[in-house]
């Protein structure tokens, strides 16, 4: 499927999805959008690369790395690396869970603060929510591009 | 007083970080492990031993919503069990190095111990009954990791699987009954103590009456017996303790005397008080009288020394049993006073088997005699503990026997039982003179010849023989004073075991009771009987082998083996290695399941809801939905059949946003867009046509038939229990998601604030869905690299 057409279509397309991807994440808190469905997009945007480029594309071309051809697909550093990120998703979802337990409060509370007057923004709600967001955003990403990498390498 | 937390806590917690640590202690200090053991196993001593006097609960919060916490309560019972497993600890840590010399894996070995002697301290201490389960299975886990400490060794393997089925399986009906349990306690003490047994030993008149109410006595009495009799082997169950013996001798030593296997009984002392009653008396007096005399004879047909002890230890463990059994006062001291003197003579016997096994190089009591000479140390030991364990007077078993023999003639007067009155005591005595048999058959190992065919048997290291000397002592002191060793623990712990307060006295009988006729009549029996041990021995072994259904360890072989040969035979058939079969047996029995629970609760869906009723634009989306499906089954190869199940998905985003639900659009059409790019990514891989025999059509039309039936009824009757206008849950979620959550994405406040748990899980299943594919896929290649 390494047709011009479609990889012309990738290299437009795949930065717009990871914007949308990233900001359906961060506005997630006050809008449709959030970790679980920001990670799935930017897992899309990998898969349209991987549909355009072809599998090693992100290590040689990417990254700028050598790819072994006789080495399992399960011990690509790519795919070490997807296991990574979901590992440490994992670790951050559990210690942002764990953090309120410091300040006295039950496993998993949360909650959030207002800054004033920022600006260009003028006013910003940070919650604490976010972390843990961020980590199930860090295992969506790692553990569906560990399946497709290691799937689509078969 | 009340008993300080944190000294309590100390006490707990200090053998499990031991045992975290132990590791690291095993590269700094390698074979002297054993004697950092000894520092916390005495530090956790100690510190319990401060505690002595107090009473009362202490906890930590741990799941305040439900009432579950890390409750402890401290008594005389729970002390002197948690006492005895921390001193017997002690011993055994100082015995295991020079036992253990040159062995491999010592550093899981302590590890194992440290954590076990943990858990049998938690279990007797801890009064919340989620807490008391939890260090009960972790108990029974800590014993298969030791039972089968000889991993390559069939024998242990077996035992060590014996053990964990038996007493894990028996966990399960304990923690059935506990659930029962404090379904009664909620409504009786209170909500606030659903779980906190302290509590309902405070009002243990009340909690009966409760039960008895709700016609739960029996069936929790029933679940906890179950609980209770497997973990310290009772007849029928009995036959996983001796197996246990194929562990190592200082394992043996610690499990059978002080610890995992009286647990059982120790909670049957605990409950003593809320359940006791007539059919408390016939369970378990029944139970334990049965399971004493059988033990008892089978530990005289025993060829093993330590076969003979743990047949034993069975037979003592009937003892305590029956003594809580009998409802009297007497009982209750039984059980208490027997559950000291029989740890004391125990320990020290199984350790003396050690040393006799480790310098002698056999167990086979045939094989053995004349030790006295090459152990003189060991020799006088044993003559003190064997004589203890027969009952003999003066020796501190004979106080304990003499209280059964007491409890089994006052239970007719207590209750109208006709013919067990005289049954209860014919049977004590009958099982009594067996154990005069079997241990003075022990004892015969260091008397008599020596046989020719015994080596040299070596001196045995100090560290050996100070374990068993110091508890050999202690046996011998509460012996000469055993009134000392009332009042020092065993009042308070009956106490806490007994319904009324009763001042104990023990001393040796002056004048004539019927007990004490029972005590001549068993030892005078015994010393008869014993010239022809031999032939006694050869009769029981021949019957054994004439009938094998005798023995227990043959039903469970029939039992466990029937499973797994039939267990084999359904996953032949289910479980053949085709994706095809393993779908169709899920979706079927999803859908079984599914069905059967509407059957079950009735659930009929209006028929208003069949109907047309739809908007325009929806009637459109859903039709070209239904055009799309269709489409996916007549597709003639696999991408159009990819292509058009993903217009059906689309087709269903689109209907979310119409029904107004962009949260749920948005993940709708991306993940319908990943699945489609990863099947078209697989999708080259599968062979274009596959050559399918008409049946095999047949049975996936009916499956795809059943699917989309269940699938259909179940959108019916759940669309259909949905009531009028919006719930509690949701307009608590719509008004609570701003102020509390500081988001106006309900959805996205639901996931993370609210429900931030289900997410935490979700996300585990996505992890491991990950980590399986990569197993799968590197297993399938071999994975032996790995």
């Amino acid at each position: 499927m390494t047709t011009v057409v479609m990889r012309t279509t990738a290299r437009v397309v795949v930065p717009i999805i990871l914007v949308v991807s990233i900001s359906l994440f961060v506005e997630g808190h006050n809008l449709p959008g959030g970790g679980f469905i920001g990670g799935v997009l930017t897992t899309t945007a990998f898969a349209v690369i991987y549909l355009a480029f072809g599998l090693d594309f992100l290590e040689r071309g990417v990254l700028g790395r050598d790819v072994d051809p006789g080495k399992e697909p399960s011990r690509d550093r790519v795919v070490v690396a997807y296991r990574r990120l979901f590992e440490y998703g994992l670790a951050i979802a559990v210690l942002s869970g764990l953090a309120p337990l410091v300040f006295g409060q039950p496993f998993l509370t949360q909650t959030f603060v207002i800054f004033e007057h920022v600006p260009l923004y003028g006013e910003i709600e940070l919650a604490s929510a976010l972390a843990f967001d961020f980590g199930v955003y860090c295992v969506v990403v790692g553990g569906l591009l560990t399946i497709l990498s290691v799937v689509g390498a078969e | 007083m009340p008993p300080e937390l944190s000294v309590v806590l100390a006490a707990v917690a200090l053998p499990f970080v031991a045992a975290v640590s132990t590791p690291v202690l095993y590269r700094l200090l390698g074979e002297r492990t054993g004697y950092a053991g000894v520092a916390v196993a005495l530090a956790s001593f100690l510190l319990l031993a401060s505690q002595r006097g107090t009473e009362g609960t202490v906890g930590l919060e741990w799941i305040p919503s439900l009432d579950v916490a890390l409750r402890f309560y401290l008594d005389g019972w729970g002390l002197l069990f948690a006492m005895l497993a921390c001193g017997i600890g002690t011993l055994i840590f100082l015995y295991s190095p020079a036992y253990m010399h040159g062995e491999p894996h010592l550093a899981r070995f302590y590890t194992a111990l440290l954590a076990f002697m943990g858990s049998i301290v938690g279990v007797a201490l801890a009064a919340d009954l989620i807490a008391i389960f939890l260090f009960w299975e972790l108990t029974s886990l800590c014993s298969f990791v030791l039972i089968g400490h000889y991993t390559a060794d069939d024998s242990s393997q077996y035992a060590s699987r014996m053990a964990m089925f038996i007493t894990v399986g028996g966990g399960l009906f304990l923690l059935v009954g506990l659930l029962l349990l404090s379904v009664v306690a909620g409504d009786v003490v209170g909500p606030d103590a659903a779980f906190n047994l302290a509590a309902m030993l405070e009002t243990p008149e009340a909690m009966a009456e409760g039960l008895r109410e709700r016609g739960l006595f029996l069936p929790v009495l029933a679940l906890l017996a179950i609980g209770a009799g497997t973990k310290s082997a009772q007849v029928p169950l009995h036959f996983w303790l001796p197996n246990a013996m194929a562990a190592p001798t200082p394992v043996s030593a610690f499990l059978h005397s002080a610890t995992m296997v009286k647990v059982g009984v120790y909670f049957i002392g605990r409950m003593r008080p809320i359940l006791v009653g007539e059919e408390w008396l016939f369970l378990f007096a029944t139970l334990g009288l049965t399971t004493m005399t059988v033990c008892a004879v089978m530990a005289v047909a025993a060829t093993d020394i330590k076969e003979l002890l743990a047949y034993s230890t069975a037979s003592h463990l009937g003892l305590m049993v029956a003594g809580f059994g009998f409802t009297s006062i007497y009982g209750a001291e039984t059980g208490v006073f027997h559950l000291l003197n029989h740890a004391l003579f125990k320990a020290t016997l199984f350790l003396v088997a050690g040393i006799v096994a480790h310098e002698a190089g056999t167990r086979n009591i045939d094989n053995l005699g004349g030790l006295r000479h090459d152990l003189p140390v060991t020799a006088i030991i044993t003559v003190v503990v064997a004589l203890s364990m027969a009952g003999i007077p003066p020796f501190n078993g004979f106080y304990s026997k003499e209280l059964l023999f007491e409890a089994a003639v006052e239970a007719s007067h207590y209750h109208d039982i006709g013919v067990l009155g005289w049954l209860y005591p014919a049977v004590a005595v009958f099982g009594s003179v067996f154990t005069v048999l079997y241990s003075l058959r022990f004892l015969s190992l260091f008397f008599g010849d020596r046989p020719d065919a015994l080596g040299h048997v070596h001196r045995p290291s100090t560290t050996l023989v100070v374990a068993p000397g110091v508890l050999a002592l202690l046996a011998a002191a509460v012996s000469i004073r055993p009134q000392l060793a009332v009042d020092v623990i065993v009042q308070s712990g009956v106490d806490a075991t007994a319904l009324e307060h009763h001042e104990m006295h023990v001393s040796l009988p002056t004048s004539y009771s019927p007990p004490v006729g029972m005590s001549a009549v068993t030892i005078a029996v015994g010393l008869a009987a014993y010239p022809f041990y031999d032939r006694i021995h050869d009769g029981l072994n021949a019957a054994l082998a004439a009938a094998p259904p005798i023995a227990a360890n043959w039903w469970y072989d029939a039992i466990v083996g029937g499973l797994t040969s039939g267990g084999a035979r359904v996953g032949d058939y289910i479980h053949n290695g085709l994706l095809r079969t393993y779908a169709t047996w899920t979706l079927l029995g999803t859908c079984g399941l599914a069905l059967a629970g509407f059957v079950a609760a009735g659930t009929v869906a209006s028929s208003e809801l069949i109907g047309f009723d739809a908007a325009p634009a929806v009637a459109l989306v859903l039709l070209v939905a239904v055009v799309a499906g269709l489409a996916v089954a007549l597709s003639d190869s696999h991408i159009a059949g990819i292509l058009t199940l993903s217009i059906l998905g689309f087709m269903v985003a689109i209907f979310y946003i119409l029904a107004s639900a962009p949260d749920l659009a948005l993940t709708q059409l991306v993940v319908e867009t990943l699945v489609l790019v990863i099947f078209l990514l697989v999708i080259e891989e599968i062979p274009e046509y596959y050559e399918v025999s008409l049946g095999k059509y047949a049975r996936d039309a009916v499956v795809s038939l059943a699917v989309g039936a269940t699938a259909f009824i179940t959108v019916l009757v759940t669309t259909d229990a949905r009531p009028e206008g919006s719930t509690d849950i949701a307009r608590v979620y719509a008004e609570q998601a701003v102020p509390e959550g500081g988001g106006t994405n309900i959805v996205n406040v639901t996931l993370v604030d609210f429900r931030g748990f289900d997410t935490m899980g979700e996300l585990v299943v996505v992890a491991m869905a990950a980590i399986s594919i990569l197993t799968l896929i590197v297993m399938r290649s071999g994975g032996d690299d790995e």
